[in-house]
């Protein structure tokens, strides 16, 4: 999987910033995109403009709430946080957090921490592409329908689904195929003869 | 200038966008700016943006107050006439010529997808040059349209790269016919057209608008 990490960087300090930022682009496993934060009143807004994949925060930075919190009111749900640990803090402090630099971490050090937030991840996905990355017959007949312009409500309709399971069947389509729109979804159908082209011109 | 296209290429589309020729001899970037009438500056300013590996916003207060906001619409403008005007009717025809060979169903529906896709790049550009392009030269002279604010744009601006990068995937796992040489240029075509807008929009999200924010902010 050939995808960009995005990571924020919250901390006041713009030598700490470029100093984290240098040091993960000496790790070339990770293609990284980088948001700076330097001010707080800008740190929920930021998230929420760019929900990042990582974050990484010194926790003495006002407004880094309890991270739960953070994570929920700007929508993040699934964001990495790492403590950006420079003085003695309280171990409390930091259970909330996914990860921990020290200031004094290696480049080794840190690269090991990020593979060990983000393998198990990739794994998965290399399993369920092993595993079936074609589609169930339900799914195709859903193509099916997508490409002959039905709505979620029609297509549960006919396929005596909740258009919550529809929904989810979509999701599911797009995350196998990479095609999220309808008209990329014409072109796979009627590659795979699933639909003929007449069907869809009504 | 000849050092700076030599060891970026792509760097010699963003000098043609800001209406420099090839054919400038030995000449530094200061002197072949001058000569065209380019804004240095704002030119530098691209350029640097572009070779720096980091995409974060710029932090207002760091660009360079020297950037002409007239000069860096001048080569957006002339990026969008070169995306709808020339590549991607470009793209197009090669990508027709390329695929007549596959079955005449197949051949509609990849032309179908092309045409809706460069219809929705069509609209995210002229927005720009109808709507966003007037309220920063209204702006520039001092005025502020009450309705209207840059977060606007910024919030609805979305990546447009992503359905050609859904076009070159359906075309690598599905294409049914016989790859040719031609088929694989359009490919090459597309994968540069992808990189190329999304860097156009990354000079959009981070330098265009927090220089017009900056400049909202003097105007209050």
């Amino acid at each position: 999987m050939n995808t960009t990490l995005k990571i924020a960087i919250a901390e006041h300090s713009a030598v700490i910033r470029y100093g984290i930022e240098a040091i993960l682009k000496r790790i070339t496993e990770y293609r990284m995109q980088f948001i700076e934060i330097a001010n707080h009143e800008d740190l929920q807004e930021e998230l929420r403009a760019h929900t990042p994949d990582i974050l990484i925060i010194n926790p003495a930075f006002p407004g880094s709430f309890p991270i739960t919190q953070l994570r929920e009111e700007t929508g993040c749900t699934h964001m990495k946080c790492i403590a950006l640990i420079y003085s003695a803090t309280n171990s409390h402090l930091l259970r909330a957090y996914d990860d921990q630099f020290n200031i004094y971490d290696t480049v080794e050090e840190i690269k090991l921490k990020l593979d060990r937030m983000h393998l198990p991840e990739k794994t998965e996905t290399f399993d369920n592409e092993d595993e079936q990355q074609t589609l169930s017959s339900r799914e195709k007949e859903i193509v099916v329908c997508v490409v002959k312009g039905m709505t979620n409500r029609e297509i549960a309709d006919k396929l005596f689904l909740s258009t919550h399971t529809v929904i989810t069947h979509r999701r599911n389509i797009a995350r196998k195929l990479q095609i999220h729109s309808a008209s990329g979804l014409t072109i796979y159908a009627i590659v795979n003869k699933l639909v003929e082209l007449s069907d869809i011109q009504q | 200038m000849s050092d700076l296209i030599c060891e970026n290429y792509p760097m010699v589309l963003v000098m043609s966008r800001f209406g420099i020729a090839l054919g400038f001899g030995e000449k530094n970037i200061g002197e072949v700016c001058r000569q065209n009438n380019v804004d240095r500056c704002t030119f530098l300013t691209v350029v640097n943006f572009l070779t720096e590996t980091a995409y974060s916003p710029i932090p207002a207060e760091s660009i360079n107050r020297c950037l002409s906001l007239k000069s860096l619409m001048t080569y957006l403008h002339n990026a969008h006439d070169y995306f709808l005007n020339f590549r991607l009717p470009h793209i197009r025809r090669k990508l027709v010529e390329a695929i007549a060979d596959c079955p005449e169903d197949i051949s509609f529906v990849i032309r179908q997808f092309f045409d809706e896709y460069a219809l929705e790049v069509h609209k995210h550009m002229t927005y720009e040059e109808k709507t966003v392009f007037p309220y920063v030269d209204g702006l520039l002279e001092g005025k502020k349209d009450p309705k209207y604010n840059i977060s606007i744009f910024s919030k609805r601006h979305d990546q447009i790269e992503m359905k050609i990068v859904e076009l070159k995937n359906i075309l690598i796992k599905y294409y049914p016919g016989q790859g040719t040489h031609l088929l694989n240029s359009v490919l090459f075509d597309i994968f540069a057209t992808e990189e190329d807008l999304a860097t156009h929009n990354r000079v959009e999200d981070y330098l265009f608008v927090p220089a017009i924010l900056a400049l909202e902010k003097q105007l209050k």
